[in-house]
């Protein structure tokens, strides 16, 4: 007996009860132990009850059938026992409601499925659970773009490198998640059952839950820096894998300003900057002379890049058709009035004239092709164009919580064929129904053309997995030479995209790009009180009285584009910049110099390859 | 295994064992999230069950108690299943304390956080993070300091926890001794009009000053009046239910009709103006039950089945939320008059069980008030939001959502999602979230036994309830006069329906009242009440056994 309770002494580790693994074993086994055990002692009560048989009256026994049957205490005690077997029914309906809260509510009731976020058993198990960490693409743990610190109350705090620089990226807790909530491996059952945690749950092996993301934190940082007191985005995409590097909007918000509802609902309320929108990947812009670089693709596709257009119908403008209004080149200039100006002319010039009639010549069916291989969606109508909803199938991503986060909208053209020649004219010069462009949509038509087998690498954000093609666009050598053409724009003299080449100058470095400057239709602000201005105008009603009413007012905003390639012979960036509001400058003046600047910082940054990255700084290496 | 106190005591021993188990296993998940439960507590829960498992000893040996044991053993089994849920619930500072949650809640957060960073994170993210580097290790629970449980010797023992189960037990023991007497229950049966006035006074005092209803805390003084109520309504019955199948014309007398509505109506007064509308139910049920027992005609079984369900349904239709009514044809109509009459209180609870997940436009009469006030409070944290609710409808929409599952829906949510959680097996004790649910100690105990102990428990807590039942039941049937008989058939209803409205109401097969679950649930006067109804169920099947003993004895001499 003393040596029993010795053992007993020595072993008395309750860890190692239920087979060790997790702690929760312990307690879950013992409660396990002890429903068993209740169970058992029900079931001899029970048993006990029914074999302890009823006390009966021995005159009662000895009575004649008929007289027992009206006796008042036997007619009480039927009356008794049906009520006991409907008291039964009851607890047992009342159980089954358990049953149903347990089983099916789960998977039958979408009330309660659609509610489940309000269960604050999930907020404690996520607000209790760390998630990975977020490593940009060196992998180093010392430039994590998401960590945990210990903060000055003691708290274990997520801490963020870049907080407002990838606001939109990683998303609020509040919103629609962004890659914060998604990009980390989700615990199998994070609210297992006892008898799960008893027999399922063991202790992993090693625990790796940290994603490497595509991003370069220095870039993105340096994105951002470009952008601040602007409206607009930036867009960084590696043309040859699909290698999201830096993706920007601003206005942006701090992380922190959105965790309290009040916080939030001031961000979501400020309508004038839309600080929460991603402008990169969720706002349409009209994409301007950039779009030409989708229809000069479609021409190499069609075989008709050496097509020219000697007879204008009016002297200096296109005129699809009789009665038509004109489409002319900017500003009333006459680029291509010599009529033999080539495609490659053409594009280098900006020829608005050039590019619809170009667009008509290849027609409705071959520009919608091209459209689809880079991720656009061809549309029968306008109405069609803005209910496409979000894209996420155009992400590399290892699931689809991952692509929902940081999907686009759709980017949409019109290809109907109720159109007429002039709007799929405006069309081609990327005016008018092709309005529905983001700038990361118009980042991947840059990547096809700078990817060198002439591929649309589906972009990716998670840097260990496989890159994946999304549609061959052009052979390798037509890519080529859409290279070839679009270096014509920053790299020779009378290049609407100059700049470039002035900055980059002495780097050794040339680029492919194309600039776009576009009017958008937008609402004025007053810049006081952050509301939209409205006139008070007036109007007949179905009575025919004249009433007042309010009208938005609107006006012509001017949006700056620029779109490019670098290096040219082997593109490792492809961008896109836009630049809202530029009032009377160019995409060439505004957004064209930002992208430069992205690229000699990629170029430091060891992003364009070795061969580029500059001699004088070797102090200064970031990647291998 | 026959009916004997030795096997009883056996079984109750065994419940000890088990709950001294799962107190073990509610400490160590306690260790698990970084605080400590108080062992004195523990101690006392295992000693009171000792005591109440000894007992039979006693009131076999010196009281020549000869009743069914079952009865004790399954009562007693339900309230070792209260007390160890009990013990999870006020173990926990999150639940317990007032003013610290938030902290309390904050500091096993980080308990698991600061686990998990033990065991998987590698010396240079310690490093970042700002911690010692050391390489990943087994996390330790001895080598921790948990947060301290509040111990005292001379607060436990002198606390309500311990003093009033020993009140209860104490009056359980009197009342067997009181009720096993002929001339007791002589007394009562003959008085029982006087007996229903004498309680209803202090009652109705008591209502009229107590406005809100729970005046002192959390209590429901008047808990303990349900007895009189039901011993006056079958002592009414038992000399009355003879006459009532003298019918005329199919109706019977008058003055034997009138005496019983009387007294069926008179309790719901008190209970109305408290504004109790769980014990209304449980009264009702139980009045049901006994005409229905003691009364032999069929019709005027049917005219009373009848009536109930009728006001039933016209309450349930009344406060069927909008959109159901909308589906009917004339039931908008119909509906209207009802929905006007009813209280708030009762609409709102209609709404929970029938809608609860779908929040009431912020225009409805008994939720503008509330909506309002969570309104005006956002307001005041965010002066533009009337702004922006102009530009947006949808805000307001998801602003109500919000007020709604913050107020009035927060407590029924909570515990649905938790019984969801619980699973067959529930998360196991003291691994579960019950300390979200306010209340999970009372009239919610259902809710944090469904989720910790999961679809096995509540089977096991609604089988002991059926077996007790059934025991009362029996107790009932071979009660020799028409008074004891129903009394017992009555007490057995009331412990029964209360449970059932109780579960009912959490599971939502019930709109939810605020009642308790007898036996289990944490409580002052509901635990006494429940434990004197025992009492007298056992002193009646005691009075059953020794009518048998004298009848066989008889028997013997005769021949």
């Amino acid at each position: 007996m003393t040596l029993l309770l010795f053992l007993l002494q020595t072993s008395w580790k309750p860890e190692t009860w239920f087979g060790g693994q997790v702690l929760e074993r312990t307690p879950a086994g013992l409660s396990i132990v002890y429903l068993i055990g209740v169970a058992v002692l029900l079931v001899l009560l029970f048993l006990s009850f029914l074999r302890n048989v009823r006390l009966k009256f021995a005159f009662e026994e000895n009575l004649p059938k008929e007289v027992k049957r009206k006796l008042s205490s036997t007619v009480t005690n039927r009356s008794l026992k049906i009520w006991q077997f409907i008291f039964i029914a009851l607890a047992l309906t009342v159980y089954g409601f358990h049953v149903y809260w347990t089983y099916y509510a789960d998977k039958n009731n979408e009330q309660f499925q659609a509610l489940s976020y309000k269960d604050l058993r999930n907020r404690r198990t996520n607000a209790a659970r760390l998630r990975g960490w977020m490593l940009d693409r060196s992998g180093k743990l010392g430039s994590a773009l998401a960590f945990y610190k210990v903060g000055k109350d003691g708290m274990v705090d997520r801490t963020f490198a870049l907080e407002k620089e990838m606001a939109h990226i990683l998303g609020t807790e509040r919103g629609t998640p962004g890659l914060e909530r998604t990009l980390y491996k989700q615990e199998a059952d994070p609210m297992p059952e006892a008898w799960e945690i008893l027999t399922k749950i063991k202790k992993p092996e090693e625990e790796q839950r940290d994603v490497r993301v595509t991003l370069d934190r220095d870039l993105q940082a340096f994105a951002a820096q470009q952008l601040q007191g602007k409206k607009g985005a930036i867009v960084v995409i590696n043309p040859q894998n699909g290698d999201v590097l830096a993706m920007y909007s601003n206005p942006s918000f701090a992380l922190s300003e959105a965790e309290t509802l009040e916080g939030y609902l001031k961000l979501e309320g400020d309508k004038m900057n839309k600080p929460l929108l991603s402008r990169s990947t969720r706002e349409y812009y009209v994409p301007g002379s950039t779009f030409k670089t989708l229809t000069m693709m479609s021409a190499f596709r069609a075989g008709q890049e050496s097509l020219m257009f000697p007879d204008l119908a009016a002297p200096e403008c296109y005129t699809p058709f009789k009665n038509s209004r004109p489409i002319c080149d900017a500003g009333g200039s006459c680029e291509i009035c010599s009529t033999s100006v080539p495609l490659r002319e053409a594009y280098k010039v900006s020829s608005n004239q050039y590019f619809a009639q170009l667009a008509n010549a290849l027609g409705r069916t071959r520009m919608g092709e091209t459209a689809q291989l880079v991720g656009i969606a061809p549309v029968e109508t306008p109405d069609d164009a803005l209910s496409q909803g979000f894209y996420p199938d155009i992400w590399n991503a290892s699931n689809k919580r991952i692509a929902n986060s940081i999907a686009p909208i759709r980017s949409t053209m019109v290809t109907g064929s109720k159109l007429t020649l002039y709007d799929f004219g405006l069309e081609g010069m990327g005016q008018g129904l092709a309005g529905q462009m983001t700038p990361f949509q118009m980042a991947l038509v840059a990547a096809a053309a700078g990817n060198l087998q002439g591929n649309l690498m589906k972009p990716r954000i998670e840097a260990d997995i496989p890159p994946q093609i999304y549609a061959q666009v052009l052979t390798p050598d037509q890519a080529a030479q859409v290279r070839e053409i679009m270096s014509t724009v920053t790299e020779e003299a009378g290049g609407t995209g100059g700049v470039v080449r002035s900055k980059l100058s002495g780097t050794g470095i040339s680029t492919g790009g194309k600039t776009g400057t576009a009017e958008k239709q937008a609402i004025v602000y007053d810049q006081k009180t952050g509301k939209a201005k409205t006139v008070t105008k007036k109007r007949k009603n179905e009575n025919g009285e004249m009433v007042e009413y309010e009208d938005i007012v609107k006006y012509e905003r001017t949006d700056g584009w620029f779109i490019c390639i670098a290096p040219l012979e082997n593109p490792q960036v492809a961008i896109a910049v836009v630049v809202e509001d530029i009032g009377g400058k160019f995409g060439g003046q505004t957004a064209a110099p930002i992208a430069a600047d992205v690229i000699l910082k990629a170029r430091e940054l060891g992003l364009l390859g070795e061969q580029y990255k500059p001699k004088t700084q070797p102090t200064k290496k970031k990647n291998k | 295994m026959r009916n004997r106190a030795s096997s009883h005591i056996l079984i109750l021993l065994l419940i000890v064992v088990l709950t001294a188990i799962s107190h073990y296993a509610i400490h160590y998940g306690a260790l698990i999230r970084g605080y400590e439960t108080s062992t004195m507590t523990a101690f006392r829960n295992i000693g009171l069950l000792f005591f109440l498992a000894v007992l039979p000893i006693f009131l076999t040996r010196f009281a020549k108690f000869q009743g069914n044991w079952t009865l004790y053993t399954s009562a007693i089994l339900l309230f070792s299943i209260g007390l160890t849920v009990q013990y999870r619930l006020f173990s926990d500072p999150e639940y317990v304390s007032k003013k610290d949650k938030a902290e309390a809640r904050q500091e096993k957060i980080k308990t698991a956080q600061m686990h998990y960073i033990q065991q998987y994170y590698s010396a240079e993210k310690k490093q970042i993070m700002g911690l010692p580097p050391s390489p990943p290790s087994e996390v330790d629970l001895s080598k921790e300091t948990p947060r301290p449980a509040e111990d005292s010797l001379f607060g436990t023992l002198f606390s309500g926890r311990t003093l009033i189960p020993l009140f209860a037990i104490a009056c359980f023991i009197g009342v067997i001794w009181l009720f096993r007497r002929d001339d007791v229950l002589d007394i009562l049966q003959k008085n029982g009009f006087l007996l229903v006035v004498l309680t209803l006074v202090p009652l109705l005092l008591a209502a009229v000053t107590s406005r809100a209803g729970k005046s002192i805390g959390n209590m429901t003084p008047w808990e303990p009046a349900k007895i009189p109520f039901l011993i006056g309504f079958a002592a009414i019955l038992s000399v009355l239910y003879k006459n009532l199948a003298r019918t005329y014309w199919g109706i019977p007398r008058a003055k034997d009709v009138i005496p019983l509505v009387f007294m069926a109506v008179l309790p719901f007064f008190p209970f109305f103006v408290l504004k109790d509308f769980g014990q209304m139910m449980v009264f009702s049920s139980v009045y049901v039950t006994l005409y229905v027992i003691a009364v032999r005609r069929l019709p005027q079984r049917f005219v009373l089945v009848g009536s109930v369900l009728l006001l039933v349904g016209v309450l349930v239709v009344g406060a069927l939320p909008e959109k159901t009514q909308e589906k009917i044809p004339l039931l908008p109509t119909l509906a209207k008059p009802v929905k006007t009459v009813l209280p708030d209180r009762i609409q709102q609870r209609f709404h929970l069980w029938l809608d609860g997940f779908n929040p009431p436009t912020p225009e409805t009469d008994w939720w503008k008030d509330d909506y309002d006030d969570y309104y005006k409070d956002l307001v005041k944290k965010d002066p533009n939001l009337p702004n922006l609710l102009q530009e947006d409808p949808n805000l307001q929409k998801s602003i109500n959502v919000d007020a709604w599952f913050d107020i009035l829906a927060f407590q029924p949510a909570q515990a649905t999602f938790g019984l969801s959680s619980g699973g067959t097996t529930g998360r196991g004790l003291g691994l579960g979230y019950v300390e979200l649910i306010p209340v999970s100690d009372s009239d919610y105990i259902y809710a944090a036994i469904g989720e910790e102990l999961g679809l096995f428990g509540g089977l096991l807590v609604t089988f002991a309830l059926i077996t007790f039942v059934a025991a009362g039941v029996r107790t009932a049937l071979e009660a020799r006069d028409m008074f004891s008989k129903l009394c017992a058939a009555g007490l057995t209803a009331f412990i029964g329906f209360q449970a059932l409205v109780n579960m009912g109401g959490i599971t939502r097969a019930l709109p939810m009242t605020g009642i308790t679950l007898p036996f289990v649930s944490h409580g002052g006067f509901s635990l006494i009440t429940s434990f004197v109804m025992l009492g007298m169920l056992m002193a009646f099947s005691h009075r059953n056994s020794v009518d048998k003993q004298i009848e066989a004895e008889l028997i013997t001499q005769n021949r």
